[in-house]
């Protein structure tokens, strides 16, 4: 038996226990009925349309009704807005009795620097088969890619002057898969669009200024553009690639098995990550991508709670870095490389945030 | 005595080994048992004729993972399948290797992830999944291949799980 095995079992174990035989009898009853009452109602309206003036009947199913959205968010208005502190997707609803998921009022939303959140109705949030579609959000906020379901291409807006780009890049819906990851370059210039991070399906780094778009290799995942350079890394041997958008460049082995990239730091040669034997503890190492080698490793401290870090993304300042830590809650903090020490920025619940859109960041990552 | 007492006796016998499965496969307990319901509410209209001459688990945990695949894809969205660690408790390395564990399944296809429950967790020989998943064996081997490599790419410390080597 293998620990695999052992692990899946574990996993397993976590399932309730349940009694399931009389509801499926009257679940099996229950669907004879609507049946032939389907039948019937095909019948009648069959009747009625041979004489004319026909209309159409159908059960309603109750659980599939669209209930009415609670709150009153506005649609983020068209023009000038102001730049984003970050885009969330709200989470799918989830119903006990009976036992269902509704995730028709899923939807991209930003909350603006000042506090306000709009909706992003323009931004798909799903394809028809469910799969998450990605919305970035550039270092400062002021650029917002998402995918657009009326233009089939990824649309870059400038929150600050309203202006609007559409990718050249047509992409069908279909190509979004599990993994699915979005990059925009600091000045909205540039995008990075893979349909599946990890795979052998490529991604695309699109100029949208020249309309000039290049394939990335798919076992590289963006994590960021900025300053010209694309960053890239490969995590079955964590290399990581300074690709220049003009191409070149390459990558760097690093000596260990790293997670969670942040953008390179201030100095140009630093970046943070975690280390995969220290995932569920709050460390950072700083990793150099000249050389290859460990820096240092940084153990947080002040978190408000022990769990692992789920995400190193922008430096703040030469010695700051931003993390996001996710255990019942996810939680913002600023990390002093040098001290450890972090200071809390925000907090954000996951009863309204299923996922999350951090500037400078790829969404997906 | 009504004629779905066998089938009774049979989901009490049964339903929580398929409500393993099922769990393993959708990530969530509601899902699971909502995805098990359907399938059991299917099973009983055919009962009569699966208990005269047919394997009613073989079939079920078929229609189970078939159901899986399509259903998923029909009504569902990627849910937040992988909890955190609970706030302030420590963990020891079974709970790590089921947490990350969860949270690289739910980076999987559908197909892939079936895969590795109906081989890893049934104990399904390749052509016993094969034949659960409507596929031929090269098929599941392709598949098995490039779940495992997914995992491992996912969370490289499963590679310490000692997941087993696929012929390539």
């Amino acid at each position: 038996m293998t620990r695999l095995h052992e692990a899946l079992k574990d996993l397993a174990e976590e399932a309730p226990p349940v009694n399931l035989a009389d509801a499926a009898i009257a679940g099996h009853r229950r669907r004879r009925r609507t049946r032939m009452a389907l039948t019937a109602i095909v019948t009648a309206a069959a009747l009625v349309a041979t004489t004319g003036g026909a209309v159409a009947i159908w059960p309603r199913d109750t659980q599939t009704a669209t209930p009415q959205r609670a709150d009153t968010v506005a649609d983020l208005p068209d023009g000038k807005v102001e730049p984003i502190s970050h885009a969330y997707q709200t989470p799918c609803r989830f119903n006990d009795k009976p036992p269902y998921t509704d995730c028709s009022l899923q939807e991209w939303r930003v909350v603006t620097r000042t506090g306000t959140t709009y909706r992003v109705p323009q931004a798909l949030v799903a394809n028809d088969k469910g799969q998450n579609v990605r919305l970035a959000v550039s270092r400062d906020g002021r650029m917002m890619a998402y995918y657009s379901r009326e233009a089939r291409a990824h649309v870059v807006r400038d929150l600050v002057t309203g202006a609007e780009v559409r990718s050249p890049v047509k992409v069908t819906e279909d190509r979004f898969e599990v993994g699915n990851q979005l990059v925009v370059s600091d000045d909205g210039r540039y995008l990075v669009f893979d349909p599946k991070v990890g795979s052998k399906k490529p991604g695309v780094l699109i100029d949208m200024r020249t309309g000039k778009s290049v394939t990335l290799p798919g076992k590289y995942e963006a994590i960021t553009v900025k300053g010209g350079v694309v960053e890239l890394v490969r995590y079955i041997k964590t290399d990581l690639w300074l690709m220049p958008v003009t191409g070149g460049g390459k990558p760097v082995r690093f000596d260990g098995v790293f997670i969670n990239f942040s953008e390179l730091a201030p100095d140009g040669r630093t970046v943070a990550a975690s280390d995969m034997k220290d995932q569920s503890k709050p460390v950072l190492t700083l990793l150099d991508t000249k050389t290859g080698r460990i820096l240092r490793k940084v153990t947080v401290r002040g978190l408000a709670t022990p769990g692992g870090i789920l995400n190193i993304s922008v430096w703040k300042s030469p010695s700051e870095v931003m993390v996001l830590t996710l255990d019942g809650i996810y939680s913002l903090y600023a990390v002093n490389v040098n001290t450890g020490k972090a200071r809390h920025v925000a907090d954000y619940s996951t009863e309204t945030v299923q996922s999350l859109a951090m500037p400078g960041t790829a969404s997906g990552k | 005595m009504d004629r779905h007492d066998d089938f009774r006796e049979f989901v009490r016998a049964r339903q929580q080994a398929l409500m393993r499965t099922a769990y393993l496969l959708v990530g969530d307990a509601h899902l699971a048992e909502d995805l098990l319901q359907n399938v059991l509410t299917k099973v009983v209209g055919h009962w009569s004729k699966l208990s005269r001459d047919g394997n009613p688990e073989a079939y079920t945990r078929k229609a189970l993972v078939n159901e899986y695949i399509s259903w998923r894809r029909r009504s569902s969205r990627e849910l937040p399948s992988a909890d955190p660690p609970e706030h302030g408790t420590s963990h020891d390395n079974a709970t790590l290797d089921r947490i990350v564990l969860r949270q690289a399944l739910a980076k999987l296809t559908r197909k892939q992830r079936a895969v590795i429950v109906l081989r890893f967790w049934e104990d399904l020989t390749e052509a016993q999944t094969a034949d659960t998943l409507g596929c031929s064996i090269g098929n599941v081997k392709s598949q098995t291949h490039h779940a495992l490599a997914r995992l491992r790419a996912l969370a490289p410390e499963l590679a310490e799980l000692r997941i087993p080597e696929v012929i390539r």
